[in-house]
């Protein structure tokens, strides 16, 4: 029987017997969308993103007017109780409904928080998946001039936002440590005025990090954002420096980072290139035994080489997805024998399906993340969309810029025809393909990718490997809470520990 | 007489029944099987005419067109489930958008006894800039 099928949820209402004064079959529709898990479950997700497991047909009965509530009590109790249907014309709950989807987009409150400031484009790597270090001692030319630092600053203190983020990219950001310690201590003249409170990060490889610069760090709360692809011989040959010895040198700035500033204030991320690919246990090994208790299995980068090639693009992405479920397994085999171990990627999508809490995530935002939630600036002062669109503007492809510290103010950056037209393109609600996806409500827009990859920016979703790569891994998130209750769990504990 | 959907010269051919089905529902359909097959579409009598054509690059075989045929036909189907849906619902959910960016001017109390019924208090909860 279909109630067997059924992830029976939470009433968090009313008993059943509230609704039992209703005709059998008489109930009306609630927005919904509905995707096809496997050959026997679908998923229905309402327009607040709560998700129902159902058995394969349940939607077209429900559409069709014959689900009754006698003869599927359970399913019936569960459509009403999660608003998928309702036995009134108007929902009794509406306002509690408007109130969650206004919710779920307060993201959108503050404006823009994450500020990017390329202080410097040198570097002492040459990776070769990297568009855009150079190296060079000419700091004249490639690093952040004090004028534009102090530009920049006094952008990112008219956000409206009372918290925003001031994150030190490069090339190789330590390059310049001297222009961070300036801007460090200007913003900490300036933001008090404002009422603003500041994040700080610094984006390094490690290499040429040192005591002196981490106990800097300690005393200004400065958080340390590095690098670690793997082990030895894949961070190695992603990352090639006179030496050979990057991996070395990470390991250690690591290991010195953590000591000096506390393990929850350094951070890792990887960079995903075709040799990562085969080897996803062993990267994941990597990051367990470097201490690390969460990891971002990141995407290779769609902006390199041959970026318009859809072919390709649709092979990596079948790759990735290859090395993401087997890296995910790794991880959850670590959960399932009793440690805490999170993947960031799956619990931003985990947090939109689990929780009623707005998630914030650029890449994943509807209305998009870029503008609205990151701005970039370079460090010749140009200002860019997103870190991304600073990097297509090495590519000689300038459609992200919007605008210059020197020439324009405030208003004219993010008020601009050019600022509202790239947003408006970033809103999945009403996207071609994505208005009647299932996933929407987990899934975000990427107008910058779209444009990169496609030629334009609304994107076209079939040949889109930001759609497939979202949609495989939501669809494969959900499949594996319904097919395993350990997991469901291991699941919740990852969004709970973040809220 | 009724035209049947069928595979001929290495192309898909399905007639849909526009009495039943909408333009709207065909165009959704058909969205999504641009990037492996050249897709067009006609109106006749009382049918949209639907031809699939596999693209070159595509790495379609012979043998999987009617796998193709028989996803397209259940996509018609799913995507006119979704289309009953959408104009059932297009109201409340103009209503529930409208609530919730109005600053209240359209709120009522929620009917019930019910002070926290979703077990948090909105006003309280952390914006994330995680990226
Ligand atoms: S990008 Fe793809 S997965 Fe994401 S909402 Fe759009 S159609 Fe769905």
């Amino acid at each position: 029987m279909a109630e067997a099928d059924v992830i029976t949820k939470n009433r968090k209402f009313k008993e059943l017997g509230f609704y039992d004064n209703q005709e059998n079959n008489v109930y009306f529709l609630l927005p919904m969308r509905f995707a096809r898990l496997n050959q026997e479950k679908e998923v229905l997700v309402n327009e607040v993103g709560d998700h129902l497991v159902v058995r394969e047909g349940t939607f077209q009965k429900i559409v069709q007017r014959e689900l009754n509530k006698e003869d599927d009590p359970d399913l019936f109790g569960d459509l009403v109780a999660n608003h998928f249907i309702s036995e009134s014309r108007i929902p009794p709950l509406i306002d509690v409904l408007a109130t969650r989807y206004r919710t779920k987009k307060a993201f959108l409150n503050n404006f823009t928080m994450l500020h990017i400031f390329v202080m410097s484009l040198r570097c002492e790597h040459t990776c070769h998946y990297c568009q855009v270090s150079r190296v060079t001692q000419d700091k004249d030319k490639f690093d952040m001039s004090r004028d534009h630092i102090d530009k920049g600053i006094d952008m990112m203190l008219q956000s409206p936002s009372p918290h925003v983020t001031m994150e030190f990219q490069g090339g190789e950001a330590l390059l310049a440590f001297d222009n961070i310690k300036y801007a460090v201590e200007r913003v900490h003249l300036l933001a008090g005025l404002r009422n603003k409170s500041v994040t700080f990060v610094i984006c390094t490889n490690l290499a040429l990090v040192n005591e002196e610069i981490l106990l800097y760090c300690k005393e200004h709360e400065i958080l340390i954002s590095s690098s670690l692809d793997g082990p030895a011989f894949i961070h190695n040959s992603n990352r090639t420096r006179p030496g050979r010895n990057s991996y070395e040198l990470a390991i250690k700035g690591i290991e010195l980072s953590k000591r000096i500033l506390g393990p929850s204030r350094v951070s890792a991320l990887m960079t995903t290139t075709n040799l990562s690919l085969d080897y996803p246990i062993e990267i994941v090994e990597e990051y367990y035994k470097q201490g690390f208790r969460n990891m971002f299995l990141r995407p290779i980068s769609p902006y390199g080489f041959a970026v318009r090639n859809e072919r390709k693009n649709k092979y990596e992405t079948d790759r990735f997805l290859e090395f993401y479920k087997k890296a995910l397994g790794r991880i959850l085999e670590y959960n399932l024998a009793g440690e805490f171990f999170t993947e960031d990627y799956a619990t931003i999508i985990l947090r939109k399906m689990l929780t009623p809490f707005p998630v914030g995530y650029v890449d994943l935002n509807s209305p998009t993340g870029c503008i609205t939630n990151v701005i970039a600036f370079n460090y010749d002062g140009s200002i860019f969309a997103s870190d991304e669109s600073r990097m297509l503007a090495e590519m000689k492809d300038f459609t992200f810029q919007l605008g210059h510290l020197d020439t324009h103010s405030y208003e004219e950056v993010f008020y601009s025809k050019r600022a509202l037209e790239i947003v408006s393109t970033g809103i999945n609600e009403s996207l071609p393909g994505c208005s009647d996806c299932a996933f929407q409500p987990y899934c975000g827009a990427d107008p910058i990718q779209n444009h990169a990859t496609q030629g334009d920016m609304y994107g076209y979703r079939p040949t889109s490997s930001f759609c497939q790569k979202n949609m495989e891994i939501i669809r494969y998130l959900i499949e594996l809470m319904d097919k395993d209750k350990a997991i469901a769990k291991i699941f919740e504990s990852w969004v709970k520990s973040r809220s | 007489m009724e035209k049947k959907n069928l595979i001929r010269n290495g192309e898909i051919v399905v007639y849909v029944d526009a009495s039943l089905f909408s333009r709207d529902v065909v165009i959704k359909s058909l969205y999504w099987y641009g990037d492996k097959f050249h897709t067009q579409v006609s109106a006749e009598m009382n049918a949209y005419v639907v031809v699939l054509k596999p693209m070159a690059n595509a790495a379609i075989k012979e043998e999987d067109l009617g796998y193709y045929l028989q996803k397209f036909e259940r996509d018609i189907v799913d995507f006119s489930l979704r289309e009953v849906v959408n104009k059932e619902t297009t109201n409340i959910r103009e209503l529930l958008v409208a609530k919730a960016f109005s600053n209240g001017e359209f709120d009522e109390a929620p009917p019930g006894n019910v002070s926290d019924a979703v077990g948090f208090d909105p006003m309280s909860i952390p914006i994330n800039d995680a990226r």
